[in-house]
C-alpha cells in the first residue's frame, strides 16, 4: 500500500514552469503586462496566478493549454503586480517562482519599427516634396508611356463606327491604389469620349465605385460643355460576385459589341475571361493593372497593357495632376534608394557583412 | 431525393455556361442572369448577417454600446449618396474608408512587401539563381524608372527588365492554364461522377 | 485561301473540342502517369510531420465553391494527414463560402477518423474584416471567436479550452483562392508574431507567392491541383487532385502543342507578308 502511494507521489509530482518572465508588453499603447515561460514536460496546461500589490493573495487570472508559452494580461497601467504561473496535471499542480514586481505603461514610440518609420519618412518626405514642386508649377519630367496614344485611337475608331466604349475599372474596391489610377484615366477618355458625343459604359463591381464612376464621367461631359452626353444609366452596378459580374460584362461585349475595351484597376481571375470575350468582337483592348499574376492574360490577349506601376504613371500622365505626378516622382525616387541599397547589400553580403542584412528586419 | 435534383440542376446550369463555347444563346443568357440575381441576392443577405447584423445592430441596439452611433451615421452618410442634391456627404465617410485603410496597411505592407522582400534579395552573388534573382530585381526596378527616357544604356537595361517580366509572366500564365484546366477537370468529374455515375 | 491563311483562321470550337476530349478521356481511361512531389509541397507535409500528436494547427478556410476542385483536395489533405497524426485542427475563414466548404471537409473525414467535434476539431465560422480578424486574433482569439461556426459558446469545447492566442498552434494553415487570404496571414501571424504559415492556393495565385516561399514568410506551398495532388502522394492515398493529373498532364501537352503549332503559323504568315512588301 505504502509502495503504491509513493509511486502515485512520485507520479503527480511535476515540475513547475522554468525561466518565467514577466515584463510591460513593449511597443504597446499600454493596459498589459507579457508574461512568458519554458514549459514544463509535464504540464496539461497552466494557471496564471496575479497579486496586485499590496494585496497578498494570489488570484486565478486565467488559464492557458500547454502548448501556450506567452500570456498577455490585461491590467490598470500604473499598478504593481507580482505572477505565479501554476503548471497543472489532473490534480497536482507545481508553482513557479513569484515573479519580480511588474507595472505597465503606455509606448509612444514602437521600437522594433525603427527602419520602418525611416522609411516612410524618406518616403514621404520625397513625396511631399515632389508634390509640393509640382503644385509650383516645376516641371516634372515623366518619360511616355508605350500605349497612351492608343487611347485615342480606340475613342476615335468606337465613334467612327458609331458603336461604344466600354470601360471597366476593376473589380476593387476604392481604397485600392488601381481603383485610383484607373478612375484618373476613366476622366481622361470620357472628355474624349464627350467630345465625340461617344458612349462610355462602366458596369461596376463595387457599390462604392460606382456613383465615384458616375461623378467622374458627369463632370468629364460638363467640362467639354456636353452634358447631354451624360447617360447616369450606363454607369450601373451589377453584382458583387466575381464571375456573375464576369458573365454579365462577357453578355454586354457580345450584345453591344463595344469597338473599344478598356481593362483598367485591379482584375483577380477573371481578367482572361474578359480579355479573351473581348477579344473575340474584334474590340480594341486597352488593359492596364498591377495584379501581378494577371498581367499574362492581358498581354496576350489585349492590343496595349499597361504593366504594373504603369497604370498610376499612365494616371499622372494623362491627369499632369501634381499630386499624381508629385506621388509617381517620389516613387520613382524610392525605387532609386531601394535599388541602390539592394546593390550595396549584395556587395556587402557576398563579402560576408552581415551588419546590412540587419537594417532590413524588425 | 433533394441532392439528386440539386445535382441535375447544377448538371444543366454548368451545360447552359458551357453552350457559350459554342455561340451566345438563351440557355446561356438565362443562366448568366440567374447567377446574377441569385449571387446579388446572395451578397445582399450575405451583408446583412455577417456584416451589419453582428457589427452594427446587434452591439448598438442589442448590447446598448452607444460608440456604435459613428459607424451608423457613417454608413446613413454613405446612403445619402442616394439623394443627388446632398451625395456630397457621402464623401466623409468614403475619406474615412480611405484614410484609414491606407493608414493601417502602410505599415504592414512596408514591413512584408518592402523590408523583408529586400532581405530576401540580399543573397551573396555565388550561385547562378542568386545571380539571376538580383540582375532581374535590378533591372526590373530601372524599368519601373518613369524619370527617365528608356535609351541607351539606360533603355538597354530596361530592355532587359522586361524580358526579366516576360518569362516571369510566362510562368504565371503557365500555372493559369493550369488552374483552368483544373477547374475544367472540376466541371467533368462533377458531371461524369456525381451527375452521370460513368467514373468512380 | 492558302493553307497558313486556314490555320490562321482555324474555328477556336475545334480547340475547345480538342481539350474537352484531352480532359474527358483521361478522366474515363487513367493511366497513372507518375506525379513528382515539389519542395514547396515537401515543406508543408514536413511542418506537419514534426508536430507531436495532441498539438494543434489552425486552419484558415479562405475560398469559394468556383475555386472547389483545386483547393478542396488539398483541404482533404492537410485534414487527413493532421486526422491521421492525431493533431488537433480548429477552423475558421475569412470568407463565408469557404466555412462550409472547410466543415464539409472535416465531417467527411472525422468519420473516417473517429474524431469528435469540439475535442479534436472545430469551426469557429467566419468574420469579416480580413487582416484585421487575424489582428485580433493574435492578442484573443476567444474574445474575437466567441461562438463556433453553429453559435454554440466556445467555452463548452474541450479543444478551446486555454487557447488564447496564436501560441496553441504549432501551424497555421491559410487555404486561400484570393485576398484575404494568404498574404494577411503572412503579414500578420508571421511578419508580427512569429507563427509557421502554410499554404494551400489557386494555381493562378501560386507565382505571386513564391517571393514569400523563397524569403522564408511560408514554411511550405500547394498550388493549384497539381499541389494537391503532390500532397495525396506524400500521404499515399489518391484523391480528387490525383485523380485529375492524367487530364492535365494531357491537356498540357496539347495547348504545349498548340502554342508550337501556332507560332509556327505565325512566323510562316509573317514571312510571307514581308515576301510580299
Amino acid at each position: 500500500m505504502t509502495t503504491i502511494v509513493l509511486l502515485t507521489l512520485l507520479y503527480l509530482q511535476i515540475s513547475p514552469p522554468k525561466d518565467v518572465r514577466v515584463f510591460d508588453t513593449p511597443n504597446d499603447a499600454g493596459g498589459s503586462i507579457t508574461i512568458t515561460w519554458e514549459s514544463s514536460p509535464d504540464a496539461e496546461g497552466y494557471r496564471i496566478l496575479r497579486m496586485a500589490l499590496p494585496d497578498s493573495v494570489y488570484t486565478p487570472v486565467d488559464w492557458v493549454d500547454a502548448a501556450t508559452k506567452r500570456y498577455v494580461d490585461k491590467v490598470e497601467d500604473g499598478v504593481k503586480y507580482r505572477y505565479i504561473i501554476r503548471t497543472e496535471r489532473g490534480s497536482a499542480y507545481a508553482d513557479s517562482e513569484p515573479t519580480d514586481e511588474v507595472w505597465s505603461h503606455g509606448n509612444v514610440f514602437h521600437r522594433g519599427r525603427t527602419n520602418v518609420l525611416i522609411g516612410v519618412a524618406v518616403y514621404t518626405t520625397l513625396l511631399l516634396s515632389f508634390i509640393y514642386f509640382a503644385k509650383r508649377g516645376k516641371k516634372l519630367f515623366v518619360r511616355k508611356i508605350a500605349g497612351l496614344d492608343a487611347v485615342d485611337e480606340a475613342i476615335g475608331r468606337a465613334t467612327e463606327m458609331g458603336k461604344p466604349v466600354l470601360y471597366i475599372p476593376g473589380l476593387s474596391t476604392i481604397s485600392d491604389v488601381a481603383t485610383l489610377a484607373s478612375l484618373n484615366i476613366l476622366g481622361r477618355i470620357a472628355r474624349k469620349a464627350a467630345v465625340h458625343g461617344t458612349r462610355v459604359i462602366v458596369p461596376n463591381r463595387n457599390p462604392i465605385v460606382m456613383p465615384v464612376c458616375q461623378e467622374i464621367v458627369r463632370e468629364a461631359c460638363l467640362d467639354v460643355g456636353r452634358p447631354d452626353v451624360y447617360r447616369e444609366d450606363d454607369i450601373f452596378y451589377i453584382t458583387f460576385s466575381q464571375f456573375g459580374y464576369t458573365a454579365a460584362v462577357d453578355g454586354i461585349m457580345l450584345r453591344e459589341k463595344p469597338a473599344a475595351n478598356f481593362f483598367l484597376g485591379m482584375f483577380w481571375a477573371e481578367s482572361l475571361i474578359l480579355a479573351e470575350t473581348g477579344a473575340s468582337t474584334g474590340a480594341i483592348q486597352i488593359a492596364g493593372t498591377d495584379a501581378i499574376h494577371q498581367l499574362p492574360f492581358f498581354i496576350t490577349a489585349c492590343d496595349y497593357t499597361l504593366i504594373g506601376e504603369e497604370l498610376y504613371a499612365a494616371s499622372a500622365y494623362l491627369s499632369r495632376e501634381p499630386l499624381s505626378l508629385g506621388s509617381l516622382k517620389g516613387q520613382d525616387w524610392t525605387k532609386l534608394i531601394i535599388g541602390g541599397l539592394i546593390v550595396a547589400g549584395v556587395i556587402l553580403v557576398s563579402f560576408g557583412s552581415d551588419w546590412f542584412l540587419g537594417l532590413f528586419s524588425s | 431525393m433533394f441532392e439528386t435534383i440539386g445535382i441535375w440542376i447544377a448538371a444543366l446550369l454548368t451545360l447552359c455556361i458551357f453552350s457559350f463555347l459554342y455561340k451566345d444563346n438563351p440557355f446561356y443568357k438565362f443562366a448568366e442572369h440567374l447567377f446574377i440575381g441569385v449571387s446579388a441576392g446572395y451578397w445582399a443577405c450575405y451583408y446583412y448577417h455577417n456584416v451589419l447584423q453582428p457589427n452594427l445592430f446587434v452591439p448598438l441596439f442589442q448590447e446598448g454600446r452607444p460608440i456604435f452611433i459613428i459607424p451608423l451615421v457613417l454608413g446613413i452618410m454613405m446612403l445619402l449618396h442616394l439623394v443627388p442634391k446632398i451625395s456630397w456627404i457621402s464623401r466623409w465617410p468614403l475619406a474615412f474608408i480611405v484614410g484609414t485603410y491606407a493608414g493601417y496597411y502602410l505599415i504592414t505592407y512596408l514591413q512584408t512587401n518592402a523590408l523583408e522582400q529586400v532581405t530576401a534579395t540580399l543573397v551573396p552573388l555565388v550561385t547562378f539563381s542568386s545571380v539571376v534573382l538580383f540582375v532581374g530585381v535590378t533591372t526590373g526596378l530601372v524599368y519601373f524608372f518613369f524619370s527617365k527616357e528608356h535609351k541607351g544604356t539606360f533603355g538597354g537595361i530596361a530592355k532587359f527588365g522586361i524580358w526579366f517580366l516576360m518569362i516571369a509572366f510566362g510562368a504565371s500564365f503557365g500555372y493559369t492554364v493550369m488552374a483552368r484546366i483544373s477547374l475544367l477537370i472540376g466541371r467533368m468529374t462533377f458531371l461524369l461522377k456525381d451527375w452521370l455515375h460513368i467514373i468512380q | 485561301m492558302s493553307i497558313v491563311d486556314r490555320l490562321k483562321t482555324i474555328d477556336r470550337r475545334i480547340i475547345f473540342v480538342a481539350i474537352s476530349l484531352a480532359v474527358i478521356i483521361p478522366l474515363l481511361f487513367p493511366i497513372g502517369l507518375p506525379i513528382m512531389v515539389s519542395p514547396p509541397a515537401q515543406g508543408l507535409y514536413d511542418a506537419i510531420e514534426e508536430l507531436k500528436p495532441g498539438s494543434k494547427v489552425l486552419l484558415s478556410f479562405d475560398y469559394d465553391p468556383s475555386t472547389m476542385p483545386e483547393v478542396y483536395p488539398m483541404n482533404l489533405g492537410v485534414v487527413r494527414h493532421c486526422f491521421s497524426k492525431n493533431i488537433k485542427l480548429v477552423g475558421m475563414g475569412l470568407w463565408p463560402t469557404g466555412v462550409l466548404l472547410g466543415q464539409e471537409a472535416f465531417e467527411l473525414l472525422a468519420e473516417e477518423y473517429g474524431k469528435t467535434y469540439g475535442e479534436d476539431y472545430i469551426n469557429l465560422g467566419f468574420k469579416a474584416g480580413g487582416i484585421v480578424v487575424i489582428s485580433a486574433m493574435a492578442e484573443n482569439i476567444p474574445e474575437t471567436f466567441p461562438e463556433d461556426y453553429a453559435g454554440t459558446s466556445i467555452e463548452e469545447f474541450p479543444i478551446m479550452k486555454g487557447v488564447k492566442n496564436f501560441d496553441s498552434f504549432g501551424l497555421a494553415v491559410c487555404f486561400s483562392a484570393g485576398d484575404p487570404g494568404v498574404r494577411e496571414w503572412v503579414m500578420i501571424a508571421h511578419s508580427r508574431y512569429g507563427k509557421k504559415v502554410g499554404a494551400g492556393i489557386t494555381a493562378v495565385m501560386a507565382p505571386a507567392y513564391y517571393p514569400y516561399l523563397q524569403a522564408g514568410q511560408l514554411v511550405g506551398l500547394l498550388g493549384g491541383m497539381k499541389g494537391a495532388a503532390e500532397y495525396e502522394t506524400l500521404l499515399k492515398y489518391k484523391g480528387t487532385g490525383s485523380a485529375g493529373m492524367d487530364a492535365q498532364s494531357i491537356a498540357h501537352s496539347l495547348i504545349i502543342v498548340f502554342i508550337i503549332f501556332g507560332n509556327v503559323i505565325y512566323f510562316i504568315a509573317r514571312r510571307k507578308e514581308r515576301k510580299k512588301v
